[in-house]
Formats: C-alpha cells, sequence, structure tokens
C-alpha cells in the first residue's frame, strides 16, 4: 500500500475514533445548546428521573409501563410544575455518572440517604422504612433486649434480615434463632401460633399485615427499631435550585394528602406506613 | 403474568438487542477492513496507532468502553448529553469494539493468502482492487468465517451489556419483569429468546460457510 | 529488432547480489532455455522482466504481452478450472465473452482437459493444474510465454505429461523463456541455451555448443546431471 492511501485511510479512522466524543459536542454545537456547565436546572422543561426498575414498590415494569411509588410522586410533581416526567431505567451501578453527566435529573427510587449524605444534594426524606419487631400484644417482650434467647423469624433477603446479619449482628446473635421464612404471611402465622416469638419486618410491611389481619389487638410493634434507613430524592451536588422546586411541590403534595392518597395506592407493599409524614 | 404477555414485552427488547446486532455488524465489518489494511500498512506511523487501537479495544472491557463513548464527552467537554446520545453511543462503542475483533480477523485471513496468488494476478493484469476483491477477499472469507461466526455468537450476548448507558435491551427487560414478577420466568424465556437467536445466526453463517468453501 | 531485450541487468537483495551483469536477447519465436545451479538467479531474471521484481539498474525493452507459469501453479483456489482461465481476459483485457470461452474450451481440449472445466484446482492432479496454468496464461494471447521451473514441483511422473505441452507449443513457434532443471528437455526444445552462475551468464548459443562448452563450471554443474 503505498503511503499516500495509508495517510488517507489513517485520517479516515483517526476521524472514526474522535466521533465518538465529538458527535455528542457536535449535535449539541448545531443546536446551540452547549454550555461547559452541567446543567443545574431541567432543560426544556421536561424532568428525567433515573430509577432502578427492578425495585417495587418505587420503581417497576408493570405491563410495557414502568410504575411504582416513586414514579407517581414524580409524576404528579411534574403535572404541578409543567413539566414532561422522562422514566429513565438505569444500570444503578452507572448512576453516579448519569447524574453528573446531566443525563438523568434526579435519581428517586426508593434511594437510601443513610451514608450517602455528603454524595449528593437530597430533598428531605419522604419514607422511613424502619426496621422493627412484631411480638404478640400479651407477650412479656417489651424491648430488644428481652429477645434474647428467644426465636425471631424474618423473611429471607429482607432489609431487616441484612441489619440483624450486619449492623446490628451482636442483637441477631442474641437470640434464641434467627429463623428465615419464606415469606411474612408465614411468619404472622408462626407468630400467633407461638412458633416463633417475634418477627422483624419493615414497619410497612408489618402496618400492612397488622392491618389486613384485622390484628390491631393481637399484635403490637416494639418501640424499638432494630435499624432505620430514609428514602430522599438525590440531586447532582450542587443542584439546589431544582432540589428546592422539587421540595417545594412535595412539600405542597404531602400539606394536601396527595402523597398520603398516592401511598395508598401501595398499601399492600406497606407504603403508607413507611411515610415519614402522614 | 401469561407467557403470551410476557414475550410480547420481552419483544420490545427483543427488538433493541436486534437493532443493536445489525448496525454493529453493518459499521464493524467494513470498518474492521479498513483497521486490517491500517494494521498491516507500511505505513509506520499509521499501523502504529492500528496497533495501539486494536490493543485497547480488545483490552479493555466492552463495558468500560461504553461508559466512556457515552459519558466521555460531558467529561472531557463539558457537553450537554442528549437522550437520543444513548443508542448512537451504544453502536459507536459496539462498532468500534468488535471492529478491533474483525480487523485480527481479517489480518490473520489475509496474511494466510500466499503470496503467490498475488504474483499470479499481477502477473494476469489484475488492478490491486481487482486483485483484492476478486482473487484475495474469496478466499480470506472461507478463512475466516470460523471466526466470524464465534464473534457475531458473542455478539448477540453482548447487547445485554448496552444497559449500563441505560438502553434496555432484552435481558434487562427479562430482569425487569423478573422482579416485578418476583420469578425467573422471564429470564428463562429471554434465554430461549437469544438461544433461538443464535441457533438462526449459526445457521446463516453455515449457510455463508459453505458457499464459500470450495475446497469440499 | 529483438522481441526481448535486456541489458546490463543488475539487482540485489540486501547485501546479496543475485543479478550482477545480465544481458540477452529473444527472437520472436525462439525458445530460450535458462539453467544453472540453485542461486545463481534465473528465476530472479524471470521475476524482474516479468515485473514481480524491480531491478536496480539496466533496461528491459519489451513491448507486448507475456504470460508466466510459475513453479508451484498460483491458480485461484476458490475459482474453476474454467475461471480461472476466463477472468482476467474477460476482466482484465475486456474481451467478447463468446470468443473467450470459445478459445478457453480450445486451450483445454489441447491440453486434454475439457472435461475438467467445472472442477476446482483442488480436485486435479499436480501435472493437470500445471496445465490448467499454462492454459491460463496462453488464454491471455501473450506474445512471449516464461516458465519459472515449471515441473520442479510435480512427482516426475508427472513431468513428462508437461515437457510434451511445452514441446507443443514450441513446435506452434510460440516465444518462450524457459527456467529449467531438465537437461535433456533442455537440449531438445531449447533454440538457445543460456548457463547462469553465480549472477551471471557463463555460456550462452545453441544446445548444441552449450552443452559441449569447455567451461569448467558449466561441466562441473552438467557432471551433477550425468553422472
Amino acid at each position: 500500500m503505498n503511503k499516500k492511501i495509508g495517510f488517507i485511510l489513517a485520517l479516515v479512522v483517526i476521524a472514526f475514533l474522535v466521533m465518538g466524543t465529538a458527535s455528542a459536542g457536535l449535535f449539541d454545537f448545531l443546536g446551540g445548546g452547549s454550555n461547559n456547565s452541567a446543567r443545574v436546572n431541567n432543560d426544556n422543561n421536561t424532568f428525567i428521573v433515573g430509577f432502578d426498575a427492578e425495585f417495587p414498590p418505587y420503581g417497576y415494569k408493570n405491563g410495557s409501563e414502568y410504575v411504582g411509588f416513586d414514579l407517581d410522586l414524580a409524576q404528579e410533581v411534574c403535572k404541578r410544575n409543567n413539566w414532561t416526567l422522562v422514566k429513565q431505567p438505569i444500570d444503578w451501578d452507572a448512576k453516579d455518572a448519569e447524574l453528573n453527566s446531566g443525563s438523568i435529573d434526579c435519581i428517586w427510587n426508593g434511594f437510601t440517604i443513610n451514608g450517602r449524605e455528603k454524595s449528593y444534594t437530597w430533598s428531605e426524606p419522604y419514607i422511613d422504612n424502619k426496621q422493627v419487631v412484631v411480638v404478640k400484644a400479651d407477650s412479656n417482650i417489651k424491648s430488644l433486649s428481652d429477645l434474647k434467647g428467644k426465636i425471631v423469624e424474618t423473611q429471607k433477603d429482607s432489609s431487616a434480615l441484612h441489619a440483624l446479619q450486619g449492623d446490628n449482628k451482636t442483637l441477631g446473635e442474641s437470640f434464641g434463632k434467627l429463623q428465615e421464612v419464606a415469606d411474612y404471611n408465614t411468619g404472622f402465622m408462626d407468630l400467633e401460633s407461638g412458633a416463633c416469638d417475634a418477627v422483624a419486618i419493615d414497619i410497612g410491611v408489618a402496618e400492612h399485615n397488622i392491618h389486613s389481619r384485622n390484628s390491631t389487638t393481637k399484635f403490637v410493634i416494639l418501640n424499638d427499631t432494630i435499624s432505620s434507613e430514609k428514602y430522599g430524592v438525590g440531586f447532582k451536588l450542587g443542584n439546589t435550585q431544582l432540589r428546592d422546586q422539587v421540595q417545594k411541590t412535595l412539600d405542597e403534595m404531602f400539606a394536601d394528602g396527595t402523597v398520603a392518597k398516592i401511598a395508598a395506592n401501595y398499601t399492600n407493599d406497606g407504603v403508607p406506613g413507611s411515610l415519614v409524614r402522614k | 403474568m401469561m407467557l403470551g404477555s410476557m414475550v410480547s414485552l420481552l419483544m420490545e427488547g427483543m427488538i433493541t438487542s436486534i437493532e443493536i446486532f445489525l448496525l454493529t455488524l453493518l459499521f464493524s465489518l467494513p470498518l474492521g477492513l479498513l483497521i486490517a489494511f491500517g494494521r498491516m500498512s507500511k505505513f509506520t506511523p499509521l499501523r502504529l496507532i492500528m496497533k495501539v487501537y486494536i490493543s485497547i479495544m480488545r483490552g479493555t472491557p466492552l463495558m468500560l468502553q461504553l461508559i466512556v463513548v457515552f459519558f466521555g464527552p460531558y467529561y472531557i467537554f463539558g457537553t450537554t448529553l442528549s437522550p437520543d446520545y444513548r443508542f448512537i453511543a451504544v453502536i459507536i462503542a459496539f462498532s468500534m469494539n468488535y471492529a478491533a475483533y474483525f480487523a485480527e480477523i481479517y489480518r490473520g485471513g489475509i496474511e494466510a493468502i500466499p503470496k503467490g496468488q498475488y504474483e499470479a494476478a499481477q502477473v494476469l493484469g489484475y488492478s490491486k482492487i481487482q486483485t483484492f476483491f476478486i482473487i484475495i477477499l474469496p478466499q480470506v472469507f472461507r478463512i475466516i468465517i470460523p471466526s466470524v461466526t464465534n464473534e457475531v455468537i458473542t455478539l448477540v450476548k453482548d447487547t445485554s451489556l448496552s444497559f449500563v448507558i441505560a438502553i434496555p435491551e432484552m435481558f434487562t427487560v427479562a430482569k425487569q419483569i423478573a422482579a416485578a414478577e418476583s420469578s425467573i420466568a422471564a429470564l428463562i424465556v429471554a434465554g430461549v429468546f437469544y438461544y433461538v437467536f443464535n441457533v438462526l445466526v449459526a445457521f446463516v453463517m453455515a449457510r455463508l460457510e459453505k458457499r464459500y468453501d470450495y475446497l469440499n | 529488432m529483438s522481441l526481448l531485450e535486456v541489458k546490463n541487468l543488475k539487482k540485489s537483495f540486501d547485501e546479496n547480489v543475485v543479478l550482477k551483469d545480465i544481458s540477452l536477447n529473444v527472437e520472436k519465436g525462439e525458445v530460450l532455455c535458462i539453467i544453472g545451479p540453485s542461486g545463481s538467479g534465473k528465476s530472479t531474471l524471470l521475476r524482474c522482466i516479468t515485473d514481480l521484481e524491480q531491478e536496480d539498474s539496466g533496461d528491459i525493452n519489451f513491448d507486448g504481452t507475456f504470460g508466466l507459469v510459475f513453479q508451484d501453479f498460483n491458480l485461484f483456489p476458490h475459482h474453476t478450472v474454467l475461471k480461472n482461465i476466463i477472468n482476467a481476459p474477460l476482466k482484465v483485457q475486456k474481451r467478447d465473452k463468446n470468443e473467450v470461452l470459445k478459445s478457453a474450451r480450445d486451450l483445454l481440449k489441447k491440453m486434454g482437459l475439457e472435461d475438467k472445466e467445472d472442477a476446482y484446482p483442488h480436485e486435479l492432479s499436480g501435472g493437470q493444474q500445471q496445465r490448467v496454468s499454462i492454459a491460463r496464461a496462453l488464454a491471455m494471447n501473450p506474445d512471449i510465454l516464461f516458465f519459472d521451473e515449471p515441473t520442479s514441483a510435480l512427482d516426475p511422473e508427472l513431468t513428462g505429461e508437461i515437457l510434451v505441452v511445452i514441446r507443443d507449443l514450441a513446435a506452434e513457434n510460440m516465444t518462450m523463456v524457459i527456467v529449467t532443471h531438465e537437461m535433456s528437455f533442455a537440449r531438445n526444445v531449447g533454440d538457445k541455451i543460456i548457463f547462469m552462475d553465480d549472477g551471471y551468464i557463463i555460456e550462452e548459443g545453441t544446445p548444441e555448443k552449450v552443452f559441449s562448452s569447455d567451461n569448467a563450471r558449466m561441466k562441473e554443474f552438467l557432471g551433477k546431471f550425468y553422472d
């Protein structure tokens, strides 16, 4: 191959190599929308919510639609601000790159604040996902220390189980037995029949079960919590402008009962019981 | 969920996967040939650039390349990323990656052709372009089809990587359905889809292989 | 004027000087056989004349078309016998398809391969492949035909069939330059013999003259064949 052809080929391939990075810039330049700072506000009145679509009840796939408590909240926020909601399912591992590059406006998806306080600009928590202990009303178990030597059941792969095997390992080890069950339905049946002494469970799910069984007099939730995690809406660090607007709308929605109304649609999933403000 | 509705939901993801698959082949097969030429060029700087290019593309995860191509414009130039760019980035990253693999396959095939074939063609008066397309390339095809088949089948499965930049291809849709249904049925159905897709690919490639197999 | 004139041809590969000073003429209708030990530069000479190598200095004057028959045939394995023969006349010379087909079939008949036109090269014996490659070269209607050790890759029992073909071509006054190790064949078919050694032409002339030369190197070389 002579040098001239080689040179032309080199140009073609180099052009292709830079195309990957340059094309977006070019599109943007042609559209006249380029700026060198990440957008601090949502452009064109679209509000792009990044979420993990494998996290019911907060965000998940139902038929060909993405639905969930968080997405319903986001939808209402958009409606009140005249924004168009874009539901963007993302790879959870790429959430920071997505947010920082502005390809999504926020992460709104049962997003735990605890431990991430300084990494995002947060809304106020709207869900308090507490892990609690349910016992029989006539039980002599009144606090977590009374669980020593008792049989405690929890659902496999649940937050409560993770807490009892992780941060609250000492507590978990003080039990006579930490027994995993396939679902909480079994747990409550065991509790009622005396096969176990207590059930460790998310507060929302606990309330859902207690209410749906009409057994408010039969069971009580201990005041002590095993652990607690708060959910908030995460914005890019420094994007207070958009956060404030969303927060303001959320506050209004809490105040006029809209949040509770939306949560009621997820009663079976225990969402109402987890709301920070009732 | 009924199997029928599950299949129709998976179908959306399947179409995305097929689009990625076809567009990647459309761009990477010819681009690979250009890179192979560059890699074999007597012009040293070009040869070195291509060598480095192939080395990087084969030596780093495709998932990382997807992330770099999609997020790179923002981190390097501060560009706002348009939602449409997600799919474009997938095609660019896949094409660039697969072109590197195809380039090495082409190179192996081209270098396996004896020098005498070029000489015979030259003596008969074929131009360089005629020589390549009439004499060399058909022989290269016969040599490389099995290796290309391997890559193409890998590509079918690799399409699932594109969710790293939020393109919901079939496997992602299957995982979402599985999470919503608390059942792995959707994943099994997706597995069947991939398998059928690959059986189809293998069938087409076997036909091609037969067509170019002048030795049997 | 001669059909082919080579003057003071020199060629080296890196430090290795292969052709030191070669001049020769080939007349129309003449059969020139080039003999000599391995490494004497015979094949390089042929490759310079056929443009497969670029000479360092010297002149090659030849105005016309040529064909080259290789030692290892170099047929195109993905083309049938017929396509090997007709493709260049059609694609390169842009000749009429009917005319090319007719002449290709005549050539195949002449080579005793009329039933092989749809075969692929690998289905043929070495001798048959070499005959196809001769037909392929002849299909271009060359003014001169070069052979680069056309029988060296063949089993001894297949050599004869190629030599017969070349002899027949000589009888038709085809101009040919043949690099060969077949001494008796060179003697019988060649109008002129060139003996090369170490990049030089040592002896040149009619077969009678060259094969009865008193040159020491010539005698030593021939001795290896007649011992």
